[in-house]
Order: C-alpha cells, then sequence, then structure tokens
C-alpha cells in the first residue's frame, strides 16, 4: 500500500513538475464524446415488436443489428482524427439464436458509443464505417475492441463465407395480409462502406465538457428501393439487392439529430 | 498536454510492473510470461517455399495443442465427433465417403471431406469454393455448422477449462486463458504442419538413394504433365485454382448456391460452376471424387474427361484436347493411374507426429 502511494506521490510530481511549462492554470485538454445511434423508423421511434407503416406495407421488427467501425472526426481544417479501436455493435434485439439455436443471445439495447481521448479542436464531421474492414473480416481468429463470434453478427446465416455480418434488419413485413418472415443482412469486403455526416454546425471538442452527438439511425432508408416482399430475406446469395442496402446506409441511412 | 498525459501514462507503466514483480519473487519468469517455441516448417526440397502466417506464427506448443484438439470429440456438441472424424490419417485426412452423415444434425452434408496436406501452401481460400481465406476462420464454419459439429463456442470454451491440461496447454502456446479464437489457432498451426512430400515420386524427385519410378510410371508421369498439369500444376499438383471441370451443364441456386461454386464467393459470371483444384497427391487415398463425392474410382473421373465433359459457358477451355473432353488409349489410362498410385504417401498417413495423441 505504502509503494502504491508513493507511486501515487510521484506521478503527481512528475505531473505537476511538467505543467509548469505552461503559463496558463486551467488548460482545456482533450474531451470526450458520446455519439448515440438513435434509431427511428421515418419520423417515428424505432421500437421493437410494434407495427410501423411505410406505403402498403406494415413491419415488425425483432431486430436492428450494425458494427460501426473506424470512426473518425473531421476537424474545422479538415484533418481526421482517427479514433483507434473503433469497433462498436449497435443494436437493438430482441433475443438471438445463434449458431442455430445451440445458444442465444440476449436482448441487448445499445445506442451509445463512446470515443475518448479526442484531441482538443473544433470539429465539423463524424466519418465512420457500417461493417468490419477485410483485415479482421477475413480473419475471424483476429481480435480487437468488441469483435467477436459470440454474439451472433459473424458467419451464421453465410456458413460458406467465414466472415462478419454488416448489419441486419429482422422481423416481419406483412402486405394485403400476407406476412413474410424479414431479414435483409449485409456483409462482404466490397460492402464495407464510409458513411461521412456533416454536423449542423462545428462542435468544440474538449475537456472542459462533454459532447454529445445524436444520430439518427433510419431503418426505413436502410430497405430503401429493396422489393422486401418478393425478396423478404437478403444475404450473400441475393448480393445485388445486398449492395444497394449496403449503399443505403452509407448514403442515406445517417443524420444528425442533435449535438450539444 | 497530450504529450503530458502520454508521459503520465508511461510513468506508470514503468511503476506499476515493477511494484507488481516484487511480490511475485518466487515465480521463475517463465511460468509468468511462457514464451512458446517458434517452429520452422520442414519443407521438402521439391517444394515451392512456405510464406509464414505472421497472425499466427507455428510454435511447438501450439503445433501439439492443435494436434489435441483435432482429435478431441469435445469439441463437437455432442461429444461425439472430432475433426478426424472425418478427416482420418490413413485416408489422408479424408472420409472415404461422398457425402457424409455423421453430423450432429444427422443431415447429408452438401459437399464432400476434402482431403487436408499441404495446406501451409493454400492461399487462394478454403472450402471447395474458397469461401474461407485462412484456416483459422475456417475452423469455425465445421465447429458451429448445425450439421456438422454443432458446438457452442462458449460451451467449448467451458468444456476445455474443465480439462487443466488444456489450461496448462494453452497457456503456454498463446499466454492466454482458453478462448475460441485460440482453438482455431491451434488446429490451424496443427494443419499447417500435414505436409506430404515423401511419396515415392518425391523420393524419384529428389534423386534420392534408391529412389525410382517404373517405366509405366513415368510413361505416366509425362503423360499427366503434358494432359493434367495446367490444373494439377506443380510439385503440390494443385494450382490452388478454380475451374469448371464440366461435371454440371447448369448450376441452379438450390441449397443457397452450393452448385454455383466460386460464384457464390466472387459474384463473378466467370466463376459459375468452378471449384477449387484438388490436389492429386494421395488421389488413390482419396476417393471418392469432386465436390459432391459423384465419382466413386479414379477410372470413373478419367471416363469423365474421356466422354463426360458438359458444356457450359464457364467449362475450361483445358478440357478441349483434340476434341471435347481428354482421351486417353487404355495404355496410357494404366500409365497415368499407375503415376497416380507413386503419388500415395504412406509416410505420410502412418507418421507418428500426425495421429491421435490419446488413442
Amino acid at each position: 500500500m505504502k509503494k502504491l502511494l508513493s507511486i501515487i506521490g510521484l506521478s503527481a510530481l512528475l505531473f505537476t513538475s511538467c505543467s509548469k511549462d505552461n503559463d496558463t492554470i486551467l488548460v482545456e485538454a482533450d474531451g470526450k464524446v458520446t455519439v448515440s445511434f438513435d434509431a427511428v423508423f421515418g419520423a417515428q421511434d424505432f421500437a421493437l415488436n410494434k407495427d410501423f407503416t411505410s406505403g402498403t406495407k406494415t413491419f415488425n421488427f425483432t431486430k436492428f443489428r450494425y458494427w460501426v467501425s473506424n470512426v473518425a472526426l473531421v476537424n474545422s481544417k479538415g484533418e481526421a482524427y482517427q479514433v483507434p479501436n473503433s469497433y462498436f455493435l449497435v443494436e437493438e434485439t430482441s433475443a438471438v439464436p445463434v449458431q442455430e439455436g445451440a445458444f442465444t443471445y440476449p436482448a441487448t439495447k445499445r445506442e451509445d458509443v463512446v470515443l475518448p481521448n479526442i484531441p482538443l479542436g473544433d470539429y465539423k464531421a463524424i466519418k465512420f464505417s457500417i461493417g468490419v474492414d477485410q483485415k479482421y473480416n477475413d480473419n475471424l481468429s483476429l481480435q480487437t475492441a468488441e469483435l467477436s463470434q459470440l454474439n451472433g453478427m459473424t458467419n451464421v446465416s453465410w456458413m460458406w463465407m467465414t466472415s462478419y455480418i454488416f448489419s441486419s434488419v429482422g422481423g416481419k413485413v406483412t402486405e394485403n395480409g400476407t406476412s413474410k418472415t424479414l431479414l435483409v443482412e449485409t456483409g462482404l469486403n466490397a460492402n464495407y462502406k464510409t458513411v461521412t455526416v456533416d454536423l449542423p454546425q462545428a462542435v468544440k471538442i474538449s475537456s472542459a465538457k462533454e459532447t454529445k452527438i445524436v444520430l439518427n439511425a433510419d431503418v426505413e432508408k436502410a430497405i430503401d428501393g429493396v422489393d422486401v416482399v418478393t425478396n423478404p430475406v437478403v444475404g450473400a446469395s441475393k448480393a445485388t439487392i445486398m449492395a444497394a442496402v449496403a449503399t443505403n446506409y452509407s448514403t442515406k441511412v445517417f443524420s444528425v439529430k442533435s449535438v450539444n | 498536454m497530450t504529450g503530458k498525459i502520454a508521459f503520465l501514462r508511461i510513468t506508470v507503466c514503468i511503476l506499476l510492473p515493477t511494484a507488481v514483480s516484487s511480490c511475485k519473487k518466487d515465480v521463475p519468469l517463465e511460468e509468468i510470461n511462457p514464451v512458446p517455441h517458434a517452429v520452422k516448417l520442414e519443407v521438402p526440397g521439391n517444394f515451392p517455399t512456405v510464406e509464414q502466417d505472421l497472425d499466427n506464427p507455428l510454435t511447438a506448443e501450439g503445433i501439439e495443442l492443435g494436434r489435441m484438439l483435432f482429435y478431441d470429440v469435445r469439441l463437437s456438441g455432442n461429444n461425439r465427433i472430432s475433426c478426424a472424424s472425418c478427416h482420418r490419417q490413413d485416408l489422408a485426412f479424408t472420409d472415404g465417403l461422398a457425402l457424409s452423415t455423421i453430423g450432429v444434425s444427422g443431415k447429408m452434408l452438401d459437399r464432400h471431406a476434402p482431403a487436408l496436406f499441404n495446406l501451409a501452401w493454400a492461399k487462394t481460400g478454403l472450402f471447395w469454393d474458397g469461401g474461407s481465406k485462412n484456416l483459422e476462420s475456417q475452423a469455425f464454419g465445421p465447429l458451429t455448422s448445425a450439421d456438422e459439429m454443432h458446438q457452442d463456442l462458449l460451451v467449448l470454451e467451458a468444456e476445455l477449462k474443465q480439462v487443466p491440461d488444456y489450461v496448462t496447454r494453452f497457456k503456454k502456446a498463446f499466454n492466454e486463458d482458453i478462448k475460441s479464437v485460440n482453438v482455431v489457432k491451434a488446429l490451424a498451426q496443427f494443419q499447417r504442419t500435414l505436409i506430404s512430400g515423401t511419396s515415392r515420386y518425391d523420393k524419384y524427385k529428389r534423386g534420392e538413394a534408391g529412389a525410382s519410378l517404373t517405366a509405366t510410371e513415368l510413361l505416366g508421369m509425362n503423360l499427366l504433365n503434358s494432359k493434367c498439369k495446367a490444373c494439377h500444376s506443380g510439385e503440390l499438383f494443385t494450382d490452388d485454382g478454380y475451374h469448371n471441370n464440366g461435371i454440371d451443364a447448369t448450376f441452379s441456386d438450390d441449397h443457397e448456391g452450393i452448385y454455383q461454386g466460386r460464384f457464390r464467393v466472387s459474384f463473378d459470371p466467370n466463376d459459375m460452376g468452378k471449384f477449387k483444384t484438388p490436389s492429386l497427391r494421395n488421389v488413390m487415398l482419396t476417393a471418392p471424387y469432386m465436390h459432391d463425392g459423384r465419382f466413386k474410382t479414379i477410372d470413373e473421373v478419367l471416363d469423365h474427361y474421356e466422354f463426360g465433359i458438359k458444356i457450359s459457358p464457364t467449362t475450361d477451355q483445358l478440357l478441349y484436347q483434340d476434341q471435347t473432353g481428354i482421351p486417353l488409349s487404355k495404355i496410357e489410362r494404366e500409365a497415368i493411374i499407375a503415376f497416380l498410385a507413386a503419388l500415395t504417401d504412406h509416410e505420410f498417413i502412418t507418421n507418428k507426429k500426425m495421429n491421435n495423441p490419446n488413442p
């Protein structure tokens, strides 16, 4: 215990001795940003097990899950700060049977992603990718951040492609009294795309105040343009549709709700 | 300010381990931080050089652990089958069946179990369509598939943790606790050591004392060189590529496109119906043949190449040799089969470094 105290003491000494070089006493430093991916369906708040109407179709969802990776913040000079180890599973899901029912991933709601140690500065945009980059997508034994085989977002439904499922929307779609099971998923290296969301005005990130960026993640836009009654199941065997869904994620699913 | 925080972190990093290690003076260093022993593959003299896998370097401890896991039925959900159930050493690590039904679900598989050897050179994808990029990722396929081993990865970790010997071995090989990623890494390491390069052909090729091939075998070798080696190329007897060898004329998208071969991985129409070229090494041990095991004997295979080529837009041009197919006289056919038998590696299928360590 004495030793520990002396470490703290010594560290404090070193710490303070360094700050003597600075003129000001209170210095703003690197800040923390929380990015909240708030799921919506068009103008409505998204929720599981609730009916949403879109044209002649009614949707009822059991899951909305996607990997957010390689997050970067772009400062007012246009320089990007790449957040290290940024692999996050954003999700709102009922219990997921994993490995065809061998075990169950519990019902989970996670929309906040915390980005620590963002260099002090004014930032005008956030960039991120949906899915997992090629290095990790091609080799499931490489581990970093939240990447895992144990959450049902890997090779379950496309066993012949041992890789990550980038995004997954599941539930039920009903039209003219006929219901179909809906499962629209993306994956494959070719569909790993970057999203750039411009903030309405530059936001200062510093230690003085935590910054919160709230993004809308619109499920309706994710499946926009897809005839989900004809093709209720989209995966690697429906490559063209899957690519269109991936493009939706990169171009229209995400927008800014608020920054403060 | 950033620099200051970094400096503080470095200071703590330097000081904390000192504090911790001073409490554990009695424990030898290698037990705290075991360093596994690096292993270099013994590459046969007539083989191409091999690239090390930098993400999963071979170690003596990793290879031996992988060997134990390969033969361990704990890897399956019902604790009845191991990797070796479908990959038997005496059959060059295949199973002799067209389509197996011994998986946990009992359902017949869509694909024939491939032979396992010379995988350290397999760099263009695993599975018949190459849908897996490396042995590590590939292992998750059969491990978790309901029709194969159907293992829950969390249960697998828990079951292995019950075995103190495994706890020690994982620690020694990876300096980590038992994790499913280390299971697949160990399996991949063991599989990369499955090198088959001691057939009679190899010994002849390397000019080893007393090694020879008969006149018929030599005729077969020359015929093979001129008629088959475009795909079954080099000393590995495979180009590690994908070809449509004319076994089907149409490629339905049934069973999630299983008959479409490479197409369902690349989505390139030029890849429709193409499958990985298997090596001709040990081919007399690895019947039945093709991705679905449809040909029972090597004669049926040669019949196919001579008379049975089905034409579709992607049928390989190499199969048009004066006619549609590869014509062979009776003598030529016998010579080729004689040479193929000289590619059987008896030392490989009896090598005690590769057999079940706990028989």
